[in-house]
């Protein structure tokens, strides 16, 4: 971030969007198949929230064990508006949002009191709670069976109801949220995160509102949470609470640490391959179910491992290794 | 309801009590000797159980078992301690947490493809009938995981008191900069401190498992409880924490009775989060102005 | 004029009260020292009045308005910076970095305004060209691009002041600025405090180094376990003997220092 030569580099993570929309638009193009759609719509997903919790966490360094609760919260509100309200669509969506932006507003309050392990503690009870919320209130959440043929998505009367289209939706939001993420972090809030992170009262001398940071930062890292988990909902058609317990936030936070704090793309990255790998069958024709199998077995002990790796032997993550090696090709070039 | 069954209920409190007061000083033990929080602290309750059944099942007595459940554990603990977190001492608290976080995730899935997806469970160390104490039935298996609580702090509270360990472990919970100016060896004394916590939890895990038997999962669940029990008391002082656990589980209990079982899991939650966002340093910590 | 106003300030903790009505005022424009033996109080004494720290009595007045009770970050916004004693910097980034998160401060730029931008703001492309002039004001431009933990101990000093600068303040409060540093860099450090001064920033320093506080200081508050024992320029403090007592006499001789 050597920011004076500014607007040149402001380009690049634009031109790296880019290329990731034609790339998003020609699968498609490239295979119709079912299969490979519906997991690459699970990656989009996922893409939205690692890019609010990398926001979070990589970056201003609010650790959150409870994000998988936000996607819930998000899911079952838009799930329960839509198919047992009846209301449109975008109202759902719009909802999950706002109430998910507001369960992380709650959850700002003991940030602002707290730090590294007692937040953590105290988001991890936040999404245990949420758990057993959505497993008792079965008139709104449907208990452990879950909730199912929850309609799909119906924007200004076009119902999005094909395995190409369900894909495009998700990727088009998923897209737009890295573009907004990038420009956020590339500027005066972004800036103000990564100071936080270094040193909260190093912030606070530089004139920064920490409160209001981290409150901000908090709602809208979980308000993409919470979206993420609207579109899941009606792309899928069915949720239950294990999709959002505890298992799942932890692998978010893994996700991140992988990928490496204080960058967006390293969490991306690691987000798109980890959730590509249990499901490695629909991108690498060749794998038998067995192989599948044993991967999704020993998926845990991966996330679990690389983690502990990484934060031991490569502490700024896939997006430290990329920073490292485009600083490498830039020296090059200066030569 | 009559005298007998609130007894009743508050013999169960006092049971589960005492496991979350066992599971909570693994906590406090760590916290004080490290000031980090040990996410992993559930997975070695769940190993005291899983790996007692296994051992047992190996044709080893049950009390050998145990022991050897209980040791094992606390080796695990302490080259947890050695191999993954003694490099980063210096490390930002996150790293910290990150790696006890990595660590559980991997034992837990560790424990369920050594040992399988299911329920395991022990015999009772004495079988025989409940002993009926003023109206409520107390089961044996109680009285051995009250008796075995009481031990462990006794010998822990000994080695505070008592053992050049003990002064060492106090010393570094107030500051290792002093302590090492003292001349104590601050690693082996963290070392040391994770395998205490290690064999805590896997004693209350061992100690309850013909009761509610146990399973490769059964860690996390007791761990929030844990942990919910540690801050309730106040984190860093033993005998509070103690009393966390037991104020902890009749709590729990006295809901079930009063309110429904149906919440029941969610009263150490919200606990844990009405004490960190209330009252931080717990009923019997001292107030600390500024960020915890 | 009275520029900062520092009345009956106190902070216990528990038993022992580190900062003991204290008061005291600063006229704008002039350089203040705070000194005093170790444990003193003095960095208590920074905090309580920067917002680090709640006093439990007393009050503080900059220009008119009250501090007490109001955060860091609001205090610096009303024209009140500060350095630490040990350096606070943001140790990833670079020394311009470091600056131009502080230049930020007079531009707004709200999460949904930076989402959809695309471009610099022009006030952004101002407060980076205000951080290389800061850093050229301190005399530490060469180290623009170099990470602020692998700067030289004088430079990080000399780049927390360059940073505590870019808030655009009225009064610094510096604490310990020259802690560490050989003669030279004492020496670069006066010459920056002095340019400082004559920009209109009015200045507060605590110190160790005597030979500094004697040259630099217009008037000296000396502080004994929580208390002021004396206040006066530097020639009257020199022979106040209480405060030979408390603190000159161990490092002097009777000739003074």
């Amino acid at each position: 971030m050597s920011g004076v030569k500014g607007s040149r580099t402001l380009m690049t993570p634009h031109l790296a969007l880019i290329a990731a929309a034609v790339a998003v638009a020609a699968v498609p193009l490239l295979t119709p198949d079912r299969y490979v759609l519906k997991v690459l719509v699970y990656v989009g997903v996922n893409v939205i929230v690692i890019a609010g919790l990398a926001l979070l966490f990589g970056h201003a360094g609010q650790i959150s064990m409870g994000h998988a609760a936000f996607v819930g919260i998000g899911a079952y509100t838009s799930a329960y508006l839509v198919k047992t309200l009846g209301a449109p669509w975008l109202v759902g969506a719009i909802a999950a949002t706002m109430l998910a932006a507001a369960g992380g507003l709650v959850l700002a309050l003991p940030a602002l009191r707290l730090r590294g392990h007692y937040l953590a503690m105290a988001t991890l009870g936040f999404n245990e709670i949420m758990y057993v919320v959505f497993r008792e209130a079965r008139a709104v959440t449907g208990g452990n069976d879950g909730l199912g043929g929850i309609p799909y998505p119906e924007v200004a009367g076009l119902r999005i109801d094909t395995p190409v289209g369900v894909y495009l939706l998700v990727w088009g939001v998923a897209l737009l949220t890295l573009l907004l993420v990038t420009n956020i972090l590339r500027s005066r809030p972004g800036r103000a995160m990564r100071a936080l992170h270094a040193t909260e009262n190093g912030a606070l001398a530089c004139g920064i509102d920490t409160v209001g940071l981290k409150i901000r930062t908090f709602a809208l890292s979980a308000a993409l949470a919470g979206l993420a988990g609207a579109l899941y909902a009606h792309g899928v058609g069915f949720i239950s609470p294990t999709t959002f317990g505890l298992d799942q936030s932890v692998i978010y936070v893994a996700i991140v640490v992988v990928g490496g704090a204080g960058s967006l793309a390293g969490p991306v990255l690691a987000a798109v391959a980890l959730t590509l790998l249990p499901y490695a069958d629909a991108l690498v024709p060749g794998l038998t179910k067995e192989t599948i199998a044993v991967m999704q077995d020993w998926e845990a002990d991966i996330y679990g491992l690389a983690m502990i790796a990484v934060v031991i032997f490569a502490p700024a993550g896939i997006g430290g290794l990329l920073r490292r090696a485009s600083a490498r090709r830039a020296g090059e070039v200066r030569g | 309801m009559d005298a007998a069954e609130f007894f009743q209920y508050v013999i169960a409190g006092l049971k589960s009590g005492s496991i979350y007061a066992l599971v909570a000083l693994g906590f406090t033990v760590v916290y004080g000797a490290t000031g980090i929080i040990n996410f992993a602290q559930g997975e070695f309750f769940m190993l005291g159980g899983v790996l007692a059944v296994w051992f047992h099942s190996l044709g080893l007595p049950l009390p050998v078992a145990g022991i050897a459940a209980v040791a094992a554990t606390a080796l695990l603990g302490v080259v947890f301690e050695r191999v993954a977190l003694r490099r980063q001492r210096s490390a930002n608290p996150l790293v910290l947490v990150i790696i006890t976080i990595g660590a559980s995730m991997v034992i837990k899935s560790l424990a369920r493809h050594l040992f399988g997806p299911d329920e395991l469970s022990l015999q009772e160390f004495t079988p025989g009938p409940s002993i009926d104490v003023a109206g409520a039935a107390v089961e044996r298996q109680a009285l051995w995981v009250w008796g075995l609580t009481i031990v462990a702090v006794l010998v822990l509270a000994w080695l505070y008191r008592r053992t050049k360990l003990g002064r060492a472990m106090r010393a570094c919970s107030i500051s290792h900069d002093a302590a090492r100016l003292m001349g104590i060896d601050t690693a082996r004394v963290v070392m040391v401190s994770f395998g205490i916590a290690a064999a805590l939890g896997a004693l209350g895990g061992f100690a309850v498992t013909p009761l509610t038997q146990t399973s490769w999962d059964a860690g996390a669940a007791i761990g929030v409880k844990g942990f919910a029990a540690a801050i309730l008391g106040g984190l860093g002082n033993p005998v509070a924490t103690v009393i966390g656990g037991l104020v902890l589980g009749l709590l729990e209990s006295l809901s079930v009775a009063f309110l429904s079982s149906t919440y029941k899991d969610a009263i150490s939650l919200l606990v844990l989060l009405v004490v960190l966002f209330v009252r931080p340093q717990g009923l019997f910590g001292k107030a600390r102005r500024g960020k915890v | 004029m009275i520029f900062l106003s520092v009345r009956g300030l106190t902070r216990r903790f528990g038993g022992l009260t580190a900062v003991d009505a204290v008061s005291f005022d600063v006229h704008e424009g002039s350089i203040k020292a705070v000194i005093g033996p170790n444990g003193a109080g003095k960095s208590t004494l920074f905090n309580l009045i920067t917002g680090f720290d709640r006093a439990d009595e007393g009050s503080v007045m900059f220009d008119g308005a009250s501090l007490v009770g109001r955060r860091p970050d609001a205090i610096v916004r009303a024209g009140l910076a500060r350095t630490f004693q040990n350096t606070e910097l943001f140790e990833d980034l670079t020394a311009l970095d470091n600056v131009r998160i502080a230049a930020d401060l007079g531009h707004p730029g709200g999460f949904l305004r930076s989402a959809i931008r695309f471009r610099l703001a022009p006030g952004e492309r101002d407060g980076a060209a205000r951080a290389v002039h800061l850093l050229r004001l301190a005399g530490i431009d060469g180290f623009a691009d170099t990470p602020a933990r692998d700067l030289p101990h004088g430079t990080r000093r000399l780049l927390e002041i360059a940073r505590a600068l870019a808030t655009a303040p009225r009064l610094m409060l510096l604490d310990e600025p020259a802690a560490g540093l050989n003669g030279a860099e004492t020496r670069t450090l006066i010459d920056a405090l002095y340019r400082i001064r004559d920009e209109g920033v009015t200045l507060v320093v605590v110190e160790h180094d005597m030979g500094l506080v004697m040259e630099v200081a217009e008037e000296i508050v000396v502080l004994d376990r929580g208390a002021k024992i004396a206040e006066g320029p530097p020639l009257l403090i020199q022979k106040d003997r209480a405060v030979i007592e408390a603190y000159l006499g161990e490092e002097c001789g009777d000739d003074g220092c």
